[in-house]
């Protein structure tokens, strides 16, 4: 059965998420009524997903490298690795290093349980590994091309691993080609337990309900979205079974796609180990 | 660890074993056994760590011995963990201050799946307590096969999964109430009860319902950490998952009968 292979330090996960930082994410997300750019958006979801890793892989007073992230941006006409500060450059970084080495820490107040009934201010550390950007086209087949040829060099190099997933995160509108007849190409590369798969997280400026891994497209708002559905993988058995425990609507034939919501699950879809249920998601 | 007086020194053993890949400091289970004041029965937990949380070794360790050194056997041990909850505090904050991922996941706290056995050897009877997955098995040694009488609290290897309800260090949370399981049961002279975490218990129960079960083995080979390594190590070869293992062997003898013998 594939995607069975036990992610461990020594055969870790891979991770690739695809920012788009194209123009039109200047537009409001989700009909602009609380006032955000669907960049600001990214940039928060990116930052958070990025974070919530870092706190699943914290052991202790260290950190297991259970997971490679890579992110690539893509804008104008290029797409390139998006990390920046210490991580310019690199395409894929363990969890340790991203864990240590984010552009900025800030300190933000939280509303927290007080234990005794109240509400108490919190002072939390926000770690910040990506600033909003947005410029020229959407290059969302060459970033693919790139996520390919990544993934192609990982699976080499861990062809026991569980496949890496590919996380791509747009407003869903390709300038440069045939978005799905590269989303196969990507999702045709794999390793012995099973092949790469593709996420997408569509960013919309429509308002409207968001929608959490459908298993068909046709409630989907537009073609855009339809289109990504298209490109988007089936999730495995276990990502099913994990999506039903994190509160999410997941079926037998649900694809890794998400519209309009955030996307935070998604990470825990991996199993590193016993996992408390009544730990809550942040 | 002292060894139960209570019952024969050999009939209570403890086997463990740790992830494949881990180090034995990286292991993450605990177990604990202990007379019960009144001499005529043994306490004897396991708790099980969560990987996902942070210095569960601590708190599962706690959990253990809280349960052995107590004297109750229902849901309201559960409200008299301040004084472990306390000192898991105690020892993370006489460390150097941590890195902010560190940090923020010891803020979660730790979590630990536990089970807690009561065996009284002159009621013959045993009481169970369990939050999470670690789980209880109790086999007889009655006529050419031995026959499962019960396990506590999960019944089938089907029910293991991979985000039990876990016992948290930092707090009980409402919904504790309703993921306390309670049972008690008869025991014969010569029954076995197993106390296992959760890995080892859904291979052994999946081993049983495939029709090939270990009991026998357990019962009567089982001696050395070498052979629980050995099984563990043919296990991960044939559905066990990769986890830290641990194994409680507890053969009861019926304090009547051994007065009868002597």
């Amino acid at each position: 059965m594939p995607y069975q292979a036990e992610i461990s330090r020594k055969n870790p996960g891979c991770f690739v998420f695809l920012i788009d930082q194209s123009e039109s994410m200047e537009d409001p997300f989700g009909g602009g009524e609380d006032g955000r750019r669907k960049a600001e958006e990214l940039a928060t979801i990116l930052n958070k997903l990025i974070h919530n890793l870092c706190i699943r892989c914290a052991k202790s007073d260290s950190i297991y490298d259970y997971f490679h992230v890579g992110v690539l941006g893509y804008s104008a006409d290029s797409c390139k690795p998006a990390l920046d500060g210490e991580l310019s450059g690199r395409s894929l970084v363990p969890i340790s290093e991203l864990a240590t080495k984010p552009l900025r820490i800030e300190e933000r107040v939280k509303k927290s349980d007080d234990g005794a009934g109240g509400v108490m201010d919190q002072t939390v550390k926000f770690p910040v590994w990506f600033d909003p950007y947005w410029k020229g086209g959407t290059p969302m087949c060459a970033a693919l091309k790139e996520a390919t040829r990544i993934v192609e060099t990982w699976c080499q190099e861990h062809p026991k691993g569980f496949p890496p997933i590919v996380i791509n995160i747009t407003d869903g509108e390709a300038t440069d080609g045939d978005l799905v007849a590269e989303a196969r190409k990507l999702t045709a590369v794999g390793c012995d337990d099973g092949s790469v798969l593709l996420f997408n997280i569509h960013l919309s400026s429509t308002a409207g309900p968001s929608i959490e891994l459908p298993s068909s497209g046709s409630k989907l708002p537009d073609q855009h979205a339809k289109q990504l559905f298209e490109a988007s993988s089936t999730l495995t058995p276990f990502m099913v079974a994990r999506a039903n425990e994190l509160g999410m609507s997941a079926a037998e034939n649900s694809r890794g796609f998400i519209f309009n919501a955030q996307p935070l699950h998604v990470i825990h879809f991996l199993d590193i180990g016993t996992r408390p249920a009544n730990v809550h998601l942040r | 660890m002292k060894h139960a007086k209570a019952g024969r020194e050999r009939d209570i053993k403890v086997f463990s074993c740790p992830k494949l890949g881990n180090s034995l400091e990286e292991y993450e289970d605990a177990s604990a056994h202990r007379h019960t004041r009144t001499q005529v029965g043994i306490r004897v937990a396991v708790a099980d760590g969560a990987t996902e949380s942070s210095f569960a070794k601590l708190w599962a360790v706690l959990l253990a011995e809280t349960y052995v050194r107590s004297e109750l056997t229902g849901a309201e041990f559960f409200d008299r963990l301040t004084p472990a909850r306390r000192l898991w505090r105690r020892k993370l904050s006489g460390r150097p201050p941590l890195p902010w991922f560190a940090s923020e996941k010891a803020e979660q706290g730790a979590f630990a799946a536990f089970l807690g056995v009561q065996i009284d050897a002159h009621k013959n009877r045993w009481t169970a307590l369990a939050v999470g997955d670690c789980c209880l098995m109790q086999v007889d040694n009655v006529g050419k096969r031995m026959r499962v009488v019960e396990t506590f609290p999960l019944q089938k290897s089907s029910q293991f999964t991979m985000s039990p309800y876990l016992i948290g260090s930092k707090s009980n949370d409402e919904s504790l109430n309703e993921r306390i399981q309670i049972s008690n049961g008869n025991l014969r002279d010569g029954d076995m009860l197993l106390l296992a975490t959760d890995a080892v218990a859904a291979w052994l129960l999946k081993q049983h319902e495939d029709g090939r079960p270990l009991w026998k083995w357990l019962y009567r080979k089982l001696g050395t950490p070498e052979s629980f390594a050995a099984m563990v190590a043919y296990g991960r070869q044939h559905g066990l998952r990769n986890d830290d293992c641990t194994l409680v062997r507890v053969i009861h003898h019926d304090s009547g009968v051994e007065a009868k013998e002597g």
